[in-house]
């Protein structure tokens, strides 16, 4: 029982991280019917920004922190306006095949300044309690999964008051349901392009930091777990910012579940599911709900017309 | 008649392989120096050379899928993978932790052509039922569950980290594993492989030119254009689609075959998503939808790398001084390129290739 709570929490936080990525996904996607594959490059060029900024600079991390989501959301900014801007209306397949572009580039860059050590985040979160966890009744609970879990929960909760309420919240709403009518009304859709690219930045940066921080550092094969968002979109269906959340919290469990049963599984029905398995997981789970749901979970139907 | 090339009298003439004599002058006198090529050069051009044929047949696979009949496929590596196992187990030498049974080159070669394009077939249902980027995503889930098996099944792979040695190079019976001697005359392993590849190539290449004027290569474009129009006029969404899965899995095995043959040995980490990537890529950079376009793609990727190696190697400039190394020099340009193209040359450098050839055709005319 204790190994399913303990597995049930890292689990949901790790989901609430994978949540903070994929309602990038869905963000760009819903305003700009871009997929962007270039959100895992920005979760770890996130987590690198703030390792600089704390490690090798040596500003206080809250600092660095903050400053790396920033300047990660105008690396998005700054990527929508030159790469992107000029692929509005080309197919959808060029523009997901131009992303992988960027992808590349910006991993190219980041695994140079990584090299072959890991790098720490130089937040202070390993300090706290023992090594950075606590016991509470039998459970090793770190305190970086507890901040995970309730900073994912107030972003998620932001974000969905800044759609409800705020007039550029309101105009990405319109804009994600038609462009040109967005337009007709008023609305700068450029510009709500470009806030798009910025939020998921931020999202990116918030995921960097939660995927890299404490001992889990940030290596060549981080971006790795930043990927994993992807089938949690695609579970919950690529244009559902629910769905994004289910989607993620599936994924989330699931890796924590294999990861702590998969022993169990394997002695009790004398199978092998190789090492690694829990990597792969996430991947066979979207693979069955897509054959059974080919829209996601939570994703509105396509209707196509001739 | 000889005066006006584009003048057809008939639709035969119109769709046939070389419409005019010109085109017919250029492949032979193409393939001939490519086979003249094979006794002049050294040892690492004709393996670069060799790498690029075989790379394009692999992207001429893609090319088939994504480009023809339209659908996207991420995972392309994970099938070129399943081609080089194939070849490995039937062709290469068993050992203590990986089983062979080392046959005859032309057993392995079409085997695990068709090996790849029955797991092809066997996956098609789920292919055919999604379009779009559900599709691409996924094969992008195909290419993790792919290397997770190609990682843990040690006693077809190796293992990762460890691999296994390709395929052995032996052909009705002869061995050609350390060259063949005819006469006074000794043919390397590496030129055997060449002259295999381009046997191979074109083949495949002409394989390629005959499906799109084909039946089915219309019904590809028709699909590729608007799958529910397709549907429409009568053509079959189910067969189409994983027909043109099974013939890109196909290339995609052999290519996969023949690779790794060529380098001697083969790691499961090789076939990871970079590797599904490059392929796409390579179909970009060539043109996507044309039959020349990934040999054009194929032949830049490959020569590309040995430029820049060249240009590093001359300019005197070590490792130390370099801020990047060559690899990521490679990587840095092939993804701007993909961004340029996309941007820029939608259709590639075949795109380039035919605005040039139509200016020198107009010469001195610009129209």
């Amino acid at each position: 029982m204790n190994i399913f709570l303990q597995a049930t929490f890292e689990g949901l936080s790790l989901g609430a991280v994978y949540s903070l990525v994929a309602i990038g996904f869905v963000l760009i996607f819903r305003a700009t019917d871009v997929l962007s594959f270039a959100q895992p490059a920005m979760v770890v060029v996130g987590a690198g920004i703030i390792s600089y900024f704390s490690t090798q600079i040596g500003i206080p991390f809250i600092v660095a922190f903050f400053l790396g989501i920033i300047l990660t959301g105008v690396l998005g900014l700054i990527l929508e306006r030159t790469f992107l801007r000029p692929m509005v209306g080309e197919p959808v397949f060029s523009v997901a095949v131009l992303t992988i572009g960027i992808d590349i580039l910006l991993r190219v860059v980041l695994d140079n300044w990584i090299g072959i050590n890991p790098k720490y985040m130089g937040d202070p979160f390993p300090s706290y309690g023992n090594f950075g966890s606590v016991n509470i009744a039998g459970l090793t609970v770190k305190y970086l999964e507890v901040t995970a879990l309730i900073t994912a929960l107030m972003l998620i909760f932001v974000l969905s008051v800044f759609f409800k309420k705020s007039k550029y919240g309101v105009a990405m709403r319109a804009t994600s349901l038609d462009q040109e009518a967005a337009l007709a009304q008023g609305i700068n859709v450029g510009r709500v392009f470009g806030l798009v690219w910025f939020i998921a930045g931020l999202l990116a940066a918030f995921a960097g930091f939660f995927i890299t921080g404490g001992f889990n550092t940030l290596t060549n094969t981080s971006f790795i777990s930043a990927l994993r968002a992807l089938p949690a979109v695609v579970i919950g269906g690529l244009d559902s910012i629910t769905g994004a959340v289910v989607g993620s919290l599936i994924i989330g469990l699931t890796q924590a579940y294999v990861g702590y049963y998969q022993f169990d599984i394997e002695s009790a029905y004398n199978i092998k599911l190789g090492n690694g398995f829990s990597i792969v997981a996430p991947y066979v789970i979207m693979f069955v709900i897509l054959i059974v749901k080919p829209d996601g979970l939570f994703g509105t139907e396509e209707v196509e017309r001739v | 008649m000889s005066k006006r090339p584009d003048l057809f009298t008939s639709y035969q003439k119109e769709i046939s392989i070389f419409p005019n004599n010109t085109q017919k002058f250029w492949f032979v006198t193409l393939l001939l120096s490519s086979i003249y090529i094979c006794f002049i050069a050294s040892d690492y051009w004709i393996i670069l050379i060799t790498n690029a044929l075989l790379v394009s047949i692999a992207a001429w696979g893609l090319n088939i899928v994504s480009g023809l009949a339209g659908q996207i496929n991420l995972a392309h590596g994970v099938f070129v993978g399943i081609g080089t196992y194939t070849s490995a187990v039937l062709g290469g030498v068993a050992t203590r932790s990986v089983i062979g049974f080392e046959m005859d080159l032309l057993i392995w070669l079409p085997l695990s052509g068709i090996v790849a394009a029955l797991i092809g077939v066997l996956i098609s249902p789920i292919a055919v039922r999604l379009k779009g980027l559900n599709l691409g995503l996924v094969t992008l889930a195909f290419v993790f569950i792919g290397s997770h098996f190609f990682s843990n099944l040690t006693f077809i792979t190796g293992g990762s980290g460890l691999g296994r040695k390709s395929a052995k190079l032996n052909i009705l019976g002869i061995d050609f594993n350390s060259g063949y001697e005819i006469g006074n005359f000794l043919i390397q392993k590496n030129q055997i492989l060449y002259l295999i590849s381009l046997l191979v190539t074109v083949l495949l290449g002409l394989g390629v030119k005959n499906l799109v004027r084909s039946k089915t290569g219309r019904a590809f474009a028709a699909i590729r254009d608007r799958d529910i129009a397709a549907e429409a006029l009568g053509i079959n969404l189910f067969k189409y689609k994983a027909t043109a899965l099974a013939i890109s899995c196909f290339y995609g095995g052999v290519a996969g075959a023949l690779l790794t043959t060529t380098f001697g040995g083969v790691e499961p980490g090789t076939f990871n998503l970079l590797y599904s990537i490059l392929f796409i890529a390579i179909v970009i950079i060539g043109g996507a939808g044309t039959v020349l376009g990934p040999l054009f793609g194929a032949f830049f990727y490959v020569l590309f790398p040995a430029i820049i190696q060249y240009v590093v190697l001359s300019s005197n400039l070590s490792e130390q001084d370099l801020l990047i190394t060559p690899q990521q020099i490679e990587r840095i340009i092939f993804g701007l390129f993909i961004i340029l193209f996309l941007i820029f040359e939608p259709r590639g450098l075949w795109g380039i290739w035919f605005r040039l050839r139509n200016y020198f055709k107009a010469w001195p005319f610009s129209y």
